[in-house]
Parts: structure tokens; sequence; C-alpha cells
């Protein structure tokens, strides 16, 4: 039992809870009526006007009404909010024992000793029924929820149940009033309004109380005869279906729980019983030492129920509402209707984990307290008091989420509280000993630590600590070090909440809030009259927590304020900005949406930051600074108003404060010349000469400059100022009131006069820029590379002229490209498995250490230090045929000879960076102990999570063909600009197209650098031109060189030749400035001949010789290349290095570029 | 309950590689605290330590007097193995095999730790193991780990861990040791010594040596982008570290990014470190290689 609320009094008979509100009715023995405020214990009235005892009270479920029967005959009705007796119903010839509203109709039933049941209509207020049939005391009478029944118990050992469905049939279609009288009649002798429906005899002493289920066609009743029995009834017929024994002595008051499956009765034996409705056992008993039980009373929504006794009443509850919940990251963990479920913050979706099991046992108070969670292992500990304290470990496999179907066996232990404290730790508290143990995963037993103060709870407290908790006090224990790291005088903590940085902590007590360090260093403490229920972190460092009925809010100053009114408790698990997320009673998570722009402004006063009231939040600020009204926080928010250029706040803000010269100054700047007048006048009424004086000043106005002075006596300051600024008149009064006293003035100096600049205008606030940030600089961002693209083609135009300087751009390509071919020599290669043999070769195996060393140490006298295993860039190149591998590995030479018979390639000297990078980036470097060698480990290509260990994989290599396609991209970029074409598909094709473009550039640009050195040779540089048209280009790069050969020819007048390039750039879909050239060039040359015969016969395809440059014609024979890069040869470059690549051997024979172990197979 | 180990959170500073943490903490725990001189000389032998440990070796040899205790002057002979030339490593280690050879001194811990030590950086790691094999604190056990897995037999090193984890599971070497054994081991292993690194930063503050393994995890994860992020925050920290810029020099490459820059760094702030060398003997070898295919 959780008791809410308890009141001392004279006996209890007659118990009734108000409907929505916090309230309940107490009537007692003396005749008094109490109504209660059971949320926050207070009484909130009493009705004093019945004599003698008043056994029944009820709340009307709508009306602000309740009614009232006591043993002085009389029905009362009141009106709670006037503290009235509206009216008094006289009718019953005994005491009335109890009364009830029908939900819905104006009925009041009551039960009395004069043997008869009566109806009333409350609101003609008169009698509809009298229902007559017991024959003895009838001790209580209530409606049916639903149906037209009426349940009486009475002591003349039945229970009845009455059908009242004319009476309500009369009610809804009002008979005439003819009909009235002889209605009257029937009523008086037992009409039949009302009829016994089920007489149920079966107890053998006077029967006190008898109930309906709320939904099920049932009831329930107890009697003198210390017996419960349960009842079942159809349509037709009504019997006994079980008798519930267990109580002393006279059972007083019985009744079904309307949400849980069990029957709950009290005696004058003391007790209060719980009993299983199914099972028809008990459950638990309640004693009190010496207070007979009267009543019972139900809540209609919430899970309340309250008993009265000989000397008050408790409100209480059964079971605990508060679901078990752990939050984790995104995620909040908890555990709804035996499922373990959880809820993602970011998606707001829900997910059913697990099943968990049932209790052993059916007592109350066994579901899940607590909850712990574990992100690493996706465990979760869940504590129940079940077994006298329990928990259960569950681990959940990561893909079982919405697998209802998943069942497993949970890990169980029997501990007071278990919590997670570090990876595959938990632990858990043996309260008999104080200690915890520490356990793993697999339920075993790591360590045992004693406690460092009497515990009865321990909480997380970051890895590998706890807080522990005790009565009066909390300790943070470090278990590693058992070391008590803090500790806090604090009231009963039950719940624990730390901050995401884990730097603060809130502790949470019934009613208190403290704040502390994460060292227990005490911040604040809050205390609430209501209990605290709740609560989470927001990101500023602001602590929201929910009471029973408000949400609030706690700097960390301690300044704590309401946030919201809650009509029903929640459970804060996370703030997110102005969004709260909570679970409810009934599991359910909800997003609540608050405004926190008070506490965020709050916050930022404390912090003395004034970053938050920005923009829109300036106007909350001076909400808030109203209504806090404090020089300090006016002052605060002039200074940031002014850095938010806001004058009219801070000129508010000045206002409020009274800083005039503040004040003055402001409308100074900003212009407002009139108000410093004005400034100046208040000055003149404060007798504030100085204030009068300045704001003269800045006004310019001298006349009141020397009127100011004059009249505060400075007459020699005053004629000096009339004289300087030729205020004659005024200057010869002031001389002739001087007398001798006239000053001297300066001779000889020429003055300027202090006249302040006039205000072209006055300014207000200033302009707000009220555009989203991203989205702007985004924007500009896309808009302004678009442009930069743009620009780039637009030179390009201009490539075509004969002053182009290609020089540089060509030498960026022709490194890039040198850097990209080189390259490729880094990623390839793998041949037959079989070649992997030869390595062995190179295998040093250190010196071996074999014989024990019979050295004078005792201690090694049967120790052999094992041998050196294999490192693993051993085993890579005993794996790989692939150079770049053993180049990683730092095996030069294999990786060396593979190139050579791969590829043919013969200079390595451009390698060498290549080779070092690739070898460098195999390792990484692990400092283990301090001041010993550090340890390097392989780096390893692809990596997965399900790798199993000491396999070893292949050699992350430090070069990748994306990063090829970089530097050909920034390549093409430094020629002018260009997309690389193709999305890249297959690696090999890839490679190898690759190659031949950056081939075809190097070509073509060498050729291009040669023309350059050629200045005399005309033939030879057109030549040259004209063979750069013939290598594979872009097209943009396409359309710039035959420009540039087109005007090249067309200088030297080649003019058929200089056609041809024109007809071909037409042909390129040029650029407008470029085509109208080309056409020009065209109409130019046409039928003219060329001046200078080329090497140069476009019609008859060519290859380019990338030694000699000069055309291998198609047919024309013998012709060489270079395995590598593909280049072609005159027959006589054979055997030397090749030109383009500058890497293998011309003509030499190779098995062909390898880069993929796809190729392999 | 057990006596609180005094010393616990100037050796733990000293295990994550909180040096300086740990040289300033040493001066701060309490007198009364130190009961015995055991103690006493536990803490002279970690400040002493932590001082090698940021390089401060010639404070070392300065500070430790020939009176000083041999645990002490064990420590000495590292600094001086370490500050040295060939010259000063030669009589460093003839010093140390000396003091072994002393069956009065012969099995201190320390002694025997630094012995391993020094071994391990002469690569002698059969003579290494002679003196520590057995073992007797955690911090020769952890030594064994390390000279295991610097021999390339994980195997045995897993078994030096599982004696670890027997005496204290929790304890910070045994986890460090963890991780030590699960990166070089690689696979799936990588994610365990992540996690253990991860720990390790939100239980203390974080240092450039669990930065530095967070991000060699990472690396081998094949996740340089993250790597680089821990790797430069550790170069916040400390803009000398060797590891750090060793780390950063094989994280960057593997990103496509120039390295130089770190390299550079690494040869001015350590041109003994490993990968200064192992460069350098790459460079060599190369135009050997070069030659030969010439």
């Amino acid at each position: 039992m959780l008791t809410k609320f308890e009141t001392k009094s004279n006996r209890v008979k007659g118990l009734s809870f108000h409907p929505r509100r916090p309230w309940i009715l107490a009537s007692l023995h003396s005749g008094v009526i109490q109504m209660w405020d059971y949320r926050m214990g207070t009484l909130l009235d009493r009705f004093d006007e019945h004599d003698g005892p008043v056994r029944g009270v009820h709340f009307h479920a709508t009306q602000p009404l309740f009614v009232s029967g006591g043993d002085d005959y009389k029905i009362k009705v009141w009106n709670y909010k006037t503290h009235r007796c509206l009216f008094t119903l006289h009718g019953h010839l005994d005491y009335i024992r109890t009364v009830q509203f029908h939900h819905e109709y104006p009925w009041i039933v009551s039960a009395s000793d004069d043997q008869t049941i009566r109806i009333w209509n409350w609101q003609s207020r008169t009698c509809v029924a009298v229902l007559t049939g017991h024959n003895h005391y009838v001790m209580c009478a209530s409606f049916h929820p639903k149906e037209d029944l009426v349940v009486s118990a009475s002591l003349d050992q039945t229970v009845r149940v009455w059908d009242i469905g004319a009476l309500r049939k009369k009610t809804v279609s009002p008979a005439d009033d003819i009909l009235r009288l002889t209605q009257m009649n029937t009523d008086l002798f037992g009409g039949v309004d009302a009829v016994v429906k089920y007489v149920l005899e079966g107890h053998d002493r006077g029967v006190n109380w008898a109930s309906f289920h709320p939904s099920l066609p049932l009831i329930v009743s107890g009697a003198d005869d210390r017996q419960v029995k349960l009842w079942r009834m159809n349509d037709t017929k009504a019997w006994e279906v079980d008798t519930l024994r267990g109580h002393m002595n006279n059972v007083s008051c019985v009744m079904f729980h309307a949400k849980q499956d069990i029957i709950v009765s009290n005696s004058e034996d003391k007790s209060i019983r719980i009993w299983d409705a199914t099972k028809r056992t008990g459950i638990q008993t309640f004693r009190r030492e010496h207070d007979r039980f009267w009543i019972l009373a139900a809540h209609p929504e919430m899970n309340l129920l309250a008993a009265g006794h000989d000397s008050g009443m408790i409100v209480f509850k059964l079971e605990r509402e508060r679901p078990a919940f752990c939050v984790s990251g995104d995620t909040v963990f908890y555990v709804k209707d035996r499922f373990l479920r959880f809820y993602e913050y970011s998606t707001q979706k829900e997910v059913q984990v697990a099943p968990i099991r049932r209790p052993g046992s059916v007592s109350l108070n066994q579901s899940p307290r607590t909850l712990s969670y574990s992100p690493t292992e996706n465990a979760v500990l869940i504590c129940s008091d079940a077994d006298g304290g329990s928990y259960e470990l569950y681990i959940v496999p990561k893909d079982s989420a919405g697998r209802s179907d998943y069942l497993q066996e949970a890990k169980k232990g029997a501990g007071g509280s278990a919590v997670f404290v570090a990876r595959n730790r938990f632990a858990v508290l043996e309260k008999s000993s104080n200690q915890v143990l520490v356990r793993n995963l697999k339920n075993e037993i790591v360590k045992k630590s004693p406690l460092p103060i009497a515990t009865d709870a321990i909480y997380y407290a970051g890895t590998g600590n706890l807080l522990c908790k005790a009565e009066d006090r909390v300790a943070i224990y470090d278990l590693q070090q058992r070391l008590v790291l803090g500790e806090l005088q604090t009231p009963a903590v039950k719940y624990v909440v730390w901050s995401t940085d884990m730097e603060s902590v809130a502790l949470l007590s019934k009613h208190a809030v403290v704040i502390a360090s994460k060292k227990l260093v005490h911040r604040c403490t809050l205390h609430e009259t209501i209990r605290v229920k709740s609560g989470a972190w927001d990101e500023n460092g602001v602590f929201i927590y929910t009471t029973l009925n408000h949400m609030k809010y706690c700097l960390p100053n301690g300044d704590s304020g309401i946030i919201k009114t809650l009509d029903v408790p929640i459970y804060i698990t996370r703030v997110v900005g102005n969004n709260i997320f909570c679970l409810d009673r009934d599991g359910k998570n909800k997003l609540i949406a608050v405004d926190a722009s008070e506490y965020i402004f709050k916050l930022a006063l404390l912090r003395k930051r004034y970053g938050p009231c920005y923009d829109g939040n300036i106007q909350i600020a001076v909400a808030s600074a109203k209504e806090i009204d404090d020089k300090d926080h006016w002052y605060r928010l002039g200074i940031e108003a002014l850095r938010q250029g806001n004058v009219g706040i801070v000129e508010y803000a000045y206002q409020r404060t009274k800083n005039f010269e503040r004040l003055a100054f402001l409308y100074l700047i900003t212009g407002y010349l009139d108000k410093v007048g004005f400034m100046c006048k208040i000055a003149g009424q404060n007798n504030n000469l100085m204030g009068q004086f300045h704001n003269a000043l800045y006004l310019g106005d001298a006349k009141k400059r020397v009127e100011i002075l004059e009249n505060a006596g400075q007459l020699p300051l005053a004629y000096v100022t009339a004289v300087t600024h030729g205020l004659t008149e005024i200057a010869e009064r002031i001389a002739a009131e001087l007398g001798e006293n006239v000053p001297a003035l300066p001779e000889g100096k020429s003055h300027s006069l202090l006249i302040p600049p006039a205000p072209l205008t006055a300014c207000g606030d200033w302009p707000l820029l009220r555009v989203m940030r991203g989205i702007f600089e985004g924007g500009l961002d896309a808009t302004g590379r678009a442009e930069l693209e743009e620009d780039d083609e637009a030179a390009g135009a201009d490539w075509g002229d004969e002053d182009l300087d290609i020089v540089d751009a060509s030498e960026v390509v022709a490194n890039g490209g040198d850097g990209f071919v080189d390259v490729e020599e880094g990623e390839p290669n793998e041949e037959d498995g079989e070649e992997g043999g030869w390595d062995l070769e190179d295998l040093e195996l250190p010196p071996e250490t074999e014989t024990p060393k019979a050295a004078g140490n005792a201690r090694s006298a049967v120790f052999v230090a094992p041998t050196p295993g294999i490192p693993v860039s051993q085993i890579w190149t005993q794996r790989s045929s692939l150079a770049g591998e053993h180049a990683a590995a730092g095996n030069f030479d294999t990786a060396m000879r593979l190139l050579s018979r791969q590829l043919g390639i013969k200079n390595f000297a451009p390698l060498k960076p290549l080779f070092l990078d690739l070898h460098m980036g195999s390792h990484t470097y692990l400092r283990a102990l301090a001041a010993a060698p550090v340890i390097s480990v392989a780096v390893e290509k692809g990596w997965s999570e399900s790798a199993s260990p000491n396999v070893r994989g292949p050699p992350a290599l430090v070069f990748s063909f994306s990063q090829l396609e970089d530097r050909l991209k920034a390549a093409y970029k430094a020629t002018t600009e260009g997309k690389f074409p193709e999305a890249l598909r297959q690696e090999v094709d890839e490679v190898k197209e690759l190659i031949e473009i950056v081939r075809e550039y190097v070509l073509g640009l060498k050729m291009e650098l040669k023309r350059k050195e050629l200045k005399d040779d005309v033939t030879r540089q057109q030549e040259l031109a004209a063979y750069f048209t013939n290598c594979k280009l872009q097209r943009v790069h396409m359309r710039l060189v035959l420009a540039s050969a087109m005007a090249l020819c067309f200088k030297q007048r080649n003019y058929a030749t200089a056609a041809h390039f024109a007809r071909m750039l037409l042909e390129n879909s040029p650029q407008e400035a470029q085509a109208r050239k080309a056409r020009q060039v065209m109409q130019a040359c046409q039928d003219k001949e060329d001046s200078h015969q080329l090497n140069y016969d476009f019609r008859n395809p060519f290859v380019v010789c990338g030694a000699t440059y000069v055309p291998i014609y198609r047919g024309q024979k013998g012709d060489v290349s270079c395995p590598y890069c593909g280049s072609r040869f005159v027959p006589s470059i054979e055997g030397q290095l090749c030109t383009i690549c500058e890497l293998a051997t011309v003509g030499a024979d190779a098995s062909g570029l390898l880069c993929s172990p796809t190729q392999l197979r | 309950m057990a006596s609180p180990d005094h010393l616990f959170g100037l050796r733990n500073s000293f295990y994550i590689g909180a040096y300086h943490a740990a040289i300033t903490s040493s001066q701060s725990v309490p007198a009364h605290a130190l009961i015995s001189p055991d103690d006493l000389l536990d803490r002279d032998a970690i400040l002493y330590r932590s001082y090698i440990a940021i390089g401060s070796h010639q404070l070392v040899i300065g500070e430790i007097g020939p009176s000083a205790a041999t645990p002490l002057q064990a420590i000495k002979l590292l600094a001086l193995y370490l500050s040295g030339d060939a010259g000063n490593r030669e009589s460093a280690v003839s010093r140390l095999r000396e003091l072994l050879s002393d069956a009065a001194t012969g099995s201190n811990p320390i002694l025997r730790l630094m012995a391993g030590t020094i071994f391990m950086h002469e690569r002698d790691y059969a003579e290494a193991l002679k003196h520590t094999h057995s073992g007797g604190n955690m911090e020769l056990l952890a030594l064994n780990v390390q000279i295991y897995l610097q021999m390339h037999r994980a195997d045995h090193a897993e078994k030096q861990l599982r004696v670890m984890q027997q005496l204290d599971e929790d304890h910070t070497l045994t986890q460090l040791a963890n991780a030590w054994v699960d990166l070089v081991m690689g696979g799936s292993k990588i994610q365990e010594a992540y996690l253990i690194f991860q720990d390790l930063s939100e239980k203390y503050p974080t240092t450039c040596t669990i930065l530095n393994g967070k991000a060699l995890c990472s690396m081998h994860m094949g996740n340089f982008e993250d790597a680089e992020g821990l790797l430069l925050e550790s170069l916040n920290k400390d803009a000398k570290d060797a590891e750090t810029l060793a780390n950063l020099t094989v994280c960057s490459l593997n990103l496509g990014k120039p390295a130089t820059r770190y390299l550079n760094q690494l040869k001015l702030a350590c041109p003994e470190h490993t990968l200064v060398k192992r460069m350098s003997s790459a460079d060599d070898s190369f135009d050997r290689a070069c030659q030969a295919m010439a």
C-alpha cells in the first residue's frame, strides 16, 4: 500500500473522491463533512449542518454539488463553491446509511435504517421512488454504473438487485399530469417503477455492503459473517460464485478495483484486504493497530483508493504507477504491460523489444521498479520488489527489435537494486551485508565491495562509480579505488538524474530537489510541498522537473519557477529545447512543447551572457525584465539592447532606471535633440546643474550655458562663455554685474566654438535581418561556384589567341599527369598465386633464442622465451603479388621486380615517394607502457565488424582509385575546366582508361612545350600544333588546341591547313566568339594554298611518336610501344625509357597491367 | 573495508599517460596517507618515470643521487639509456646487468620492469622476458603483454592478459593491455579496443595516449576521418607528442592529405621515433633495390 495522504479526525463513515480535482469528502461521526485536497494535504472546507453522524456522502460527477445523508434522517444537497446547503430532502424515517448521485439522471439513491431505499430527483427535489422489500436496516444502495439497476445490502442478510428501468422510461418520456397522482400512490406502496430483480441469499449475518463490478455482471458483498461473497448474474437469475474468507470481524465495505482484477475489502478487524478476483485468494493485507475500518472509496478515474477508520482516513494506491525507464542516447527504454520497449526521440517511434517475465507470486507491486541499460551490450537490468528485491538481466539481440515472439530466459538474482556501472559490469546491492556484488553479463560475480555508508539503494554515477543512497545522505563511491569521492546530506533520495555531461546531478526526494556537482558538492536545494516525480536536464544546464501537478525549472543558482500546470502526473525522460519528452502512467510516450524562453533568459542573465537575447528574444527579455524589475536587470537589458541597436529598448531601460545621463547621451547620438532639450529641463528641475550644463553643451545652446553658469553663480565663466560666443548683450550685462572682476580674455588666440554637429537624421532601431543564415550562405556559395566555372570557360575562350600563355598550365598538367601516372604503380597488381612463393626467400628469420637462458636468475630456471612471431607485413608479402602491397610492407625490391615483370618498368626513381608513402601509411603506432618502445600495428584493408581476429587482411594502401580520379580532375582544372567523364564502374577498365587519357595529355602537352621552345622553326611549330590536335582530348581542350593551331597556321599563311583546323573547330561546337573567328578564317582561306609544306596529312590516320614527335601513319611498319602507358614510338627508340610515363622501357616484354585481384580469376 | 590505495590516482594518471597530472598529484599526495616508506618510494618512482615519459631525462639523472634506493637507480639507468648516445647506452646496460645479478636487489619489481623496458629497446626480447616473465605485479604483466606483442606473439600476449584479468579485471592496466592485444589481433576485436579506450576517456580526463588509442582503432576500422579528428585533438593537447605526430602522418597519408609537415615535426621532436627510423631505413632499402634493378 502506498499511502498518499492521511488525516486524523473523528470516525470517518463516508468518503467520496472528486472526479477531476484532487479533492475528497469525508463525512464524520461527529456530523462534520470535511473537504480535503489530498495532493496538497490541506483541509479545503468543512460543512457542519447535520445533526449527528453523517454516514453517506457523494460528489456529483459534473456539477459543483455533493450530497450527504445523516442520522438526522436528512439528505442534504450542497454547492461546495458557494459553501452552502442548497436544500434538504426529507422523507426517510430513520438513519440514512448511504447516498449516491446517478451518473446521468438527476437522481439520488439513499439507503436507510427505515428499511427503504429511496430515489430522489434533486432537480424537482422530490422523491421519485421508494424501494421496499428489505426487512431490516438497508446498509447501502448504489446505482449500476451503466445499467438501470440498483444494488442494496441489508442486515436482513440479503443483497437485492433492483430494476429501475421503468423509472428511467418515465423520466425520459414523462407521463402526463393525470397519471401522476396514481403514481404517487403506487410509490407509497412499493409501486412498479422499481422492482426487485434478484434477492441474493447466502450470508449468515447482516450484509453491510454490496457493489457492482464496473463492467462485468458481478456483485461483491461483505457481511457481519466476516465473509466477502462474489455473485454473478445474467438476464434471468443471479447466483453465488464464491466466498472469500479471511476477515476476522464484520466486513464493512467491499468493492471491485476499476483497473485491476482485484477486490478490496475492509473490516472492523482493522484490516484492508486485497483479493485476486479470478483466483479468489488473498493477495495482501494491510493492518492498522487500533482503528476499525468503516468505509472504502475508489477514485472514478485514477488509481486511488480511500479508506475511513476510527480516527481518520487514508488515501492510498495499491501499486506504483511509475513506469520503469532508462534514457540512453536517443532512446528511452521502458517497461509497459510486461514488455520491454524503447522509444526513439528523433523518430518518435516506439518499438517493442522483448517480453519480460511475469512475477512468480501474485502479490502487489512486483512490477519493474527500475531499469538500467548498457548500450554497448544492449543489455537491460530490470529490478523489482519481487521475492524481496530481485533483478533480471536481459541481453537483447540487436536485430530482435519488433520481434514480439522473441523470448529469452533472463538471468536472475536477488538484490535490493542493481545497476550497470561499466561495460560488462553491473553492481547488485546486498543490503544484509551492506556490500555490492559486481557481476559480469554472464551473471558471474567479479568482485565484492563493502559500501561506505548504510545503503538502501544504488545508482549509476559514472563508469565504475556508484551513488549510494542512505536514509539521510548519498555518497559517490569509486568501486575500484574503494574511495568515497563525495558525500552529501540529503532527504531520502528517490531518483537520481545525471546531466548528459555527467557534471551535475539532480537528486530527487519526496519533497525536495537537490542539485549537486559530480563530486556531490551541493549547489542548491528546492523544497516542494507537492511530491516531486521526475526530471531531466536540458542542454543548457537547466533542470526541468515535475511534481504531481506542475512542471518546473531549476536554474544552476537555485532559481526556480513553474513552466506549466499538469493535469496528470508525468515522468519527464528528456528535454530537447522546447520539447519535453515524457512517459505517462500508462507507459505512453508523450511530447509536450513548452515555452522555454523565460528560463533561458534567466539563465542567460545568470551567466552574464546576453547572447540568448537575440532578435525576437529581446522582446521577451523586456517582458522578463519588467517582471523581475530590478535595477540590475534593466541595466543589463540596456547593454544588450544597445549592442543590438534596439534604441527603443535602450531608452526604455534607461528610463526605468532613471539613468538620465546615459539617456541624454543616447538622445544626442541618435539625433533626438528635442529630447535632449527635454532632458535638460528635467536636469534643471532636479537641480542637477552638471547634467543641465552637459545637455546644453550637447545642444550647442550657448545662451543656455551662460544662463546655467549665471544661475550657478559662476559669473566669470558665464561672462567668458558669453563673450566667446558673441553674446555681447548678455556679456555686457554680466560685466556690469561683475564690476571690476571682469576676467581678462586670452589675447591673440584664434578660437573655435564648441558647436556640436547638427544631426541629419534621427535614427531608430537598427534594421533586423531575418534570413536563415545556412540557406542564405549555401545559396550564395552555390551561385558563386557556378559563376566561377563559367568564368573558367570564358577564360578558356581566349586560349585561341596567339599570345596565350599555355606553359604554366601545361606544366601543371604534366606534373599532375606525371604524378598520376606514377601513382598507378602503387595501386596495381596481382599475379598468379604461385608467384607468392618466391617472396619467401626474403624471409629474414631473426636468430632464434631457443636454449633456455641459464642466467643466475632463479625465477627463470625453466622459462623459455618463445620464438618471435611473423610480422603482419611479412604475411602480406607472402600472400600477395600486388606490387603496391609489397611496397606497403617495405619490401621494395620485390615490389620493383613485380612491376618490372608486369609492366616493363625500368625507371623507379619517380616512384620513390610513392613507395615510401605506401610503406609509411601501412602501420600505426601504439604507445603502450610509458618509456617502452611503441608497438607498430599493421593497418589492414576492408575492415568489417564481423572480421575474425588474428586473421590477417591485405594492407590498407594509402592510394586509391578515387584519389587518382581526384588528381586527374585537378589536372583538368589546371588546364581550363572539365568534368571527369564517366561514373566509375570497373576498376581495371577505368585504370586503363585513365592511363590512356593521361598519356594523350602528356604527349600533347609535351609537344606544346617543345613548340614553345622552337622559336624559329615555324614549320615545325605548325606541325607540332597540328599533332596536338591529333591527341584525344576533352572537347573544351580540343577547341583550345584547334583554335591555337588554326591561328598559328593562318599567321604563317598555311591557309589550307588553317581552314582544315577552322572546320574541325566548328565541328567541335565552339563558343560564339570562337565560331565567328573560325568562320572568318575559313572565309579568308578559301581556295588558298599552304605556303609551307607540313608533315601533316590529316586524311591519313596516324599516331605521334612520343619521343621524336613525328607522325606514324597507319600502315607504317615497325613502330614500338611502351608496355605501361601504351605510347607509340618510332623503331629507333626501342629499349629507351619511355618519355611519356618516364617509367617503363619502350618495347619491353611485359605481362601487362594488373591492378585488381579480379583480373586473376 | 580495505584500506584505500592512496597512490591509486597517481598510478592511474601515469598509466593513461597523464604524466603532468601524475607529476603534480604526486606533490599533493597527503603526507599522512603515506604510511609506509614503500608508498613513498612508489610515489617517487612514478614521479621520475613520469618525468622520463615527458622526456625530462636530465632532470631524473640529476635528481637521483648515488645513495638512492635500487628502484630509483634503475629508473635513473633508464633515463640514462634513453637520453644518451651509444656509449651511454652501453654503460647503462652493463650497470643494469650488475644490478640484476645482485641477489639482494635483482628481484626488485621496478628494477625488473626497467630491465624489461631497456632490453626491449635493445630488441633483446628474450633477455627482457628473462627478467619480467614471472610477473609479480600488474605493470610487469602489462610489460610482458607488450613484449609479446612486439615479438608478434599475440597468443602469448593473450595468455598474460588472462593472468591480469584473473588478478583484477577492472584494473586500468588490464583494460589497457586488453586494448593493445585487441588492436594487434585486429578484426572484430578492434571494436572491443575502441570501447575500452572510450570507457577510459569517459572515466578519466582524456590524454594523448587515450586519444591515440581511439584514433588507432578508428584507423584500423578504416575510419580515417574520425581518426584525424581525434589526433588533432591530441595534437592540441601536446603539439610535440611523438605518437600523435606519427599517427597523424599515417592518417593524413591514408586520407590523401599532405603529411610532410607532421613528418618533419616528428623528425624534429623525436628523431628516434620508430616511424622516423623505419622511413630512413626504407629510404636506403629503396635506393638499394633501385640499384639492384638497374
